[in-house]
């Protein structure tokens, strides 16, 4: 036993082909959310100066981008907080502009059928617009599986945990970051994704409608409709949804 | 900007939001993917994901920061122009990300003076 050279493989412990693919579609996961890294990483620096400039420390930046994921919620939170409201207050407002994840984990839930708790946890855990939107994609395709959802996850929060990290540590030399365009990261990531999900015509109508009613309910909250500015998104896809919902029932 | 935000606040902020994301998150999908959904909602949710995404880009663009631009002179509105080009004639989410963002870049520098 003792003369077994080092680099032989023990035959009696077969390879799982099953755990092998799992790890290539997780890693296909990861390749598909690069883009999403590429986003997020300016955008979490902008977060980490924001948080620096308010009173955050940096373990306190990364651990609030670690444990929420919530682009728009996380930046909300900061400007409610320099406001000086309440905790209460912020967490009120940030899960209302959280509450569009109840139709997205709704919407991914048929494909995350028969799928162990675990998997699901991680695929919730990372869910936010752009690894919604390329998950919706990608099975548009009939590829993904819940190992590539969940690769897509995990490189979209390395990429928003690590752009934190940087914006935190550097934010005393960093300066503005507008200046790289970051304020469009986001914009450009959606305008990609809105076209990689208009599959026909229908949902291209469905889509504009929904564009035209966000841009009505300031329009209509102007004139003393009752309806709080974080409400518009969610408002607005939800009535645009039941409209094409009604309309292209029969079909 | 103010920077006396006490320790509790901010760790109270950083607990509760982990926590209430996460219900929103993962309680939908728990729940709803051991049941048997009626074909009009399952028809429904198909046109969640595109009204979320055209809702998100109208309001980015057309009011970036909860402002309205005038879309004839906003840098937005161009930049998401050049993405979407991009984005149609190379299927690549990063060269067209990366194309908004060095065109808006340039925009804003670009359209006052073009526009006087």
């Amino acid at each position: 036993m003792a003369c077994m050279p080092q680099s032989q493989v023990p035959s009696d412990i077969p390879i799982d082909p099953s755990r092998a693919t799992a790890r290539t579609r997780f890693w296909r996961g990861t390749e598909l959310g690069s883009p999403i890294f590429l986003g997020y990483v300016p955008v979490g620096m902008a977060f980490g100066i924001l948080a620096r400039s308010l009173g955050f420390s940096t373990p306190e930046a990364v651990a609030c981008s670690a444990t929420a994921l919530a682009g728009a919620g996380q930046f909300i939170a900061l400007s409610v907080l320099s406001s000086g409201a309440s905790v209460a207050a912020v967490l009120i407002a940030t899960t209302i502009v959280n509450m569009r994840y109840v139709l997205f984990a709704a919407t991914l839930s048929p494909y995350l059928r028969g799928v162990s708790i675990p998997k699901q946890a991680a695929v919730a855990f990372t869910l936010t617009d752009e690894t919604f939107a390329v998950n919706i994609a990608e099975h548009r395709l009939g590829l993904s599986t819940p190992a590539t959802m969940v690769g897509v996850g995990a490189i979209a929060w390395v990429g928003w945990v690590l752009g934190t990290f940087l914006g935190a540590l550097g934010a005393d030399w960093i300066g503005d970051p507008s200046r790289f365009g970051v304020g469009f990261a986001m914009p450009a990531m959606f305008t990609a994704l809105f076209i990689a999900l208009a599959e026909d015509w229908r949902h291209v109508v469905t889509g504009l409608l929904a564009g035209i009613l966000v841009l009505a309910l300031p329009v209509l909250t102007s004139l003393g409709v009752a309806i709080s500015s974080s409400w518009f998104l969610v408002t607005a896809s939800t009535l645009a949804a039941t409209v094409a919902t009604v309309v292209w029932h029969d079909e | 900007m103010t920077n006396n935000l006490s320790s509790a606040t901010i760790w109270g902020v950083i607990v509760g939001m982990a926590l209430l994301n996460y219900s929103v998150r993962f309680l939908p999908i728990a729940i709803v993917s051991r049941m048997d959904l009626p074909r009009p909602i399952m028809r429904w949710l198909s046109f969640i994901p595109i009204s979320v995404m055209g809702a998100l880009v109208a309001s980015e663009v057309m009011r970036p920061g909860g402002q309205w631009s005038n879309p004839l002179t906003s840098p937005s509105v161009y930049a998401a122009l050049v993405t979407a080009a991009v984005f149609k004639l190379t299927r690549s989410f990063l060269g067209a990300t990366v194309a908004g963002m060095a065109s808006f870049v340039v925009l804003q520098r670009v359209l006052p003076t073009l526009l006087g």
